[in-house]
């Protein structure tokens, strides 16, 4: 027998169709809108009430089409603690997962279609359909042509979100290099870092400008790398070999502002505050009971957003924070005079994996194999991950003890 | 049939519609669809245009036809003015293409329009030293002609423009 533990937990309750046709003249959006305001409509609820979506395509920086970034701010749709991209019959399977999942509780499923120019000469002819073709998908039109566009799925946003840091708040770019310092300092004992070097304040501030106020220091370090993870029931895990690592608690998370970086709405609205607050609302284990926290570091910025979004310190009070938790004979952080801050060196130090080697040391700690690193009796983590607008991820990691 | 549009200097003329197939032609490296269109059959007339619904007044941007504020379907292009105010910038200190290195730091700002809040248009900043910059700093719409000759919105400082 398979497992069916979701038998009769989630149902369908609206549902809403654009209506077909060879040649409709609209985009993948709009008919994707059509239908969602037709399914909301007939399920007889607020759309507010949706905090999942599951938009179409395959991966979540597909642009130009009907994702679940573009459905949201269309819709108009405040808050999301889970969102993803899918087709075929996998993206109603991902909604139902999420809802018995607690990831949601009230998700909506858009897959919008179009005739493409390969499918008839008539279609081939139709220029509308060629520009979609040409960039409705991953690296789409990112404004080489148009600046207006330039701050779609752009790095450039986060220099400006930097700087407006630091202007709303009255602060110099101090917490920033003090993460940088931390991460750094970190590596320095992880043999598998990229950079093994020492970095001090001073060498974070003589960082090269790229995007100004945003040093190459703040940025993480492109590399060549992989992680993978097994993951099983937990009844399952009792049965193997090794000494497992329990998911806690998670959340995901997204707001209105959709895809267009530069209507980023400040920093009590923002992926990382949706997507944190949703994991409090999970999680039994929360900041004062942490021995590891992972804030994602692609950017300093990020690391910095997730710190306060979870509610180490209030928002802008990172330099405080840092200063206050700063241990100088090591040059690294220790929250609440004892929680390490990504003790492999992140992104910025040990190198890019879009987070995955956040996870990757919050299993191996929580194991006890986490080699010259290893945090004595680490129990809990919280991994932080992903961007102010689009898909971000959190999730409480605990040891086998506290299970 | 579209009447045409005034010109860009406001003389009273008026230019012919760029047809959709000069749309295509002169946007030939953009995404143009049929939710941008008037946007950028508009910028070859020197105009800056964004979405506004027709019930509740709300303006829409990035280009959409549904109003997110009341699900309203009743949208159209209107023209702004083109006052606004600096809401975040960045100074580009390297090009996204390696062969065309930047000779001075291009100021990049996400422009807050005057005609409501978080209303934002990502635009260069002109006619100001990247030093000078500011949150909250006064700008105007005005325009810039590209290398290839192509005509783009840009804002430069109130009084400098
Ligand atoms: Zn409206």
């Amino acid at each position: 027998m398979a497992r069916n533990p979701l038998k009769h937990h989630v149902a369908i309750v609206g549902v809403g169709s654009a209506g077909y046709g060879r040649d409709l003249e609209r985009t993948a959006l709009s008919l994707g809108l059509e239908a969602a305001v037709k399914a909301i409509d007939d399920a007889g609820i607020d759309r507010q009430e949706i905090d999942g979506i599951c938009g179409t395509g395959m991966t979540p920086l597909a642009m130009g089409g009907a994702g679940f970034l573009s459905l949201q701010g269309a819709l108009g749709i405040e808050r999301c603690t889970w969102a993803k991209n899918g087709w075929l019959g996998s993206a109603l399977v991902f909604a139902v997962e999420a809802v018995f999942a607690g990831l949601c509780d009230t998700a909506l499923v858009v897959q919008s279609y179009l005739r493409e120019p390969g499918m008839s000469r008539a279609a081939a002819r139709d220029p509308f359909r060629r520009r979609a073709q040409a960039y409705a998908d991953v690296g789409g039109d990112v404004g080489l042509g148009d600046m207006a566009k330039r701050w779609i799925h752009s790095g450039e946003p986060y220099a400006a979100i930097m700087r407006r840091y630091m202007h709303d708040f009255g602060v110099d770019n101090e917490a920033f290099g003090l993460m940088a310092v931390n991460n750094r300092s970190h590596a320095l004992t992880n043999p598998d870092a990229v950079l093994r070097s020492p970095l001090t304040l001073d060498d974070y501030r003589a960082s090269r400008l790229i995007w100004e106020p945003m040093v190459m220091a703040d940025m993480d370090l492109p590399v060549d790398c992989a992680e993978a993870f097994v993951v099983t029931t937990a009844e399952r895990a009792r049965d193997l070999r090794g000494d497992p690592v329990y998911v806690h608690a998670m959340s995901l998370g997204g707001t209105r502002i959709g895809e267009y970086y530069e209507n980023w709405a400040g920093w009590h609205d923002n992926a990382f505050t949706a997507c944190l607050d949703g994991l409090r609302a999970r999680s039994e284990i929360w900041t004062d009971d942490l021995d590891l926290f992972y804030p994602y570091d692609g950017y300093t910025i990020d690391a910095i957003a997730i710190t306060e979004a979870a509610g180490f310190c209030e928002l802008g009070g990172s330099r405080d924070l840092f200063r206050s938790s700063w241990d100088q004979r090591d040059q690294i952080l220790r929250l609440n005079g004892r929680t390490l801050v990504t003790p492999n060196g992140g992104g910025l130090a040990m190198g890019r994996a879009g987070g995955s080697n956040l996870y990757a040391d919050a299993v191996r700690q929580l194991r006890g194999d986490a080699g010259a690193n290893q945090m004595a009796g680490a129990d809990t983590a919280m991994v932080g991950i992903g961007s102010f607008f689009h898909d971000p991820a959190a999730m409480v990691l605990v040891s086998s003890r506290q299970v | 049939m579209r009447d045409g549009y005034s010109d860009a200097e406001g003389r009273g003329m008026t230019t012919p519609v760029p047809s959709n197939d000069d749309v295509f032609a002169h946007f030939h490296d953009v995404h143009v669809d049929r939710d941008n269109l008037e946007h950028y059959r508009a910028l070859m007339t020197g105009r800056l245009v964004i979405n506004r619904c027709d019930d509740c007044g709300h303006w829409i941007y990035p280009h959409r036809p549904l109003c997110p504020a009341c699900l309203s379907w009743s949208v159209s292009p209107r023209e702004v003015g083109g006052e606004g105010r600096v809401y975040m910038y960045t100074l580009l200190h390297q090009s996204r293409d390696p062969n065309k290195p930047l000779t001075e730091p291009m100021g990049l700002a996400a422009i807050e329009l005057a005609e409501q809040a978080g209303l934002r248009y990502l635009s260069r900043v002109v006619g100001c030293a990247g030093e000078a910059l500011f949150h909250g700093m006064p700008v105007r719409l005005t325009w810039t002609t590209e290398a290839d000759g192509r005509r783009w919105p840009a804002f430069a400082p109130v009084g400098e423009g």
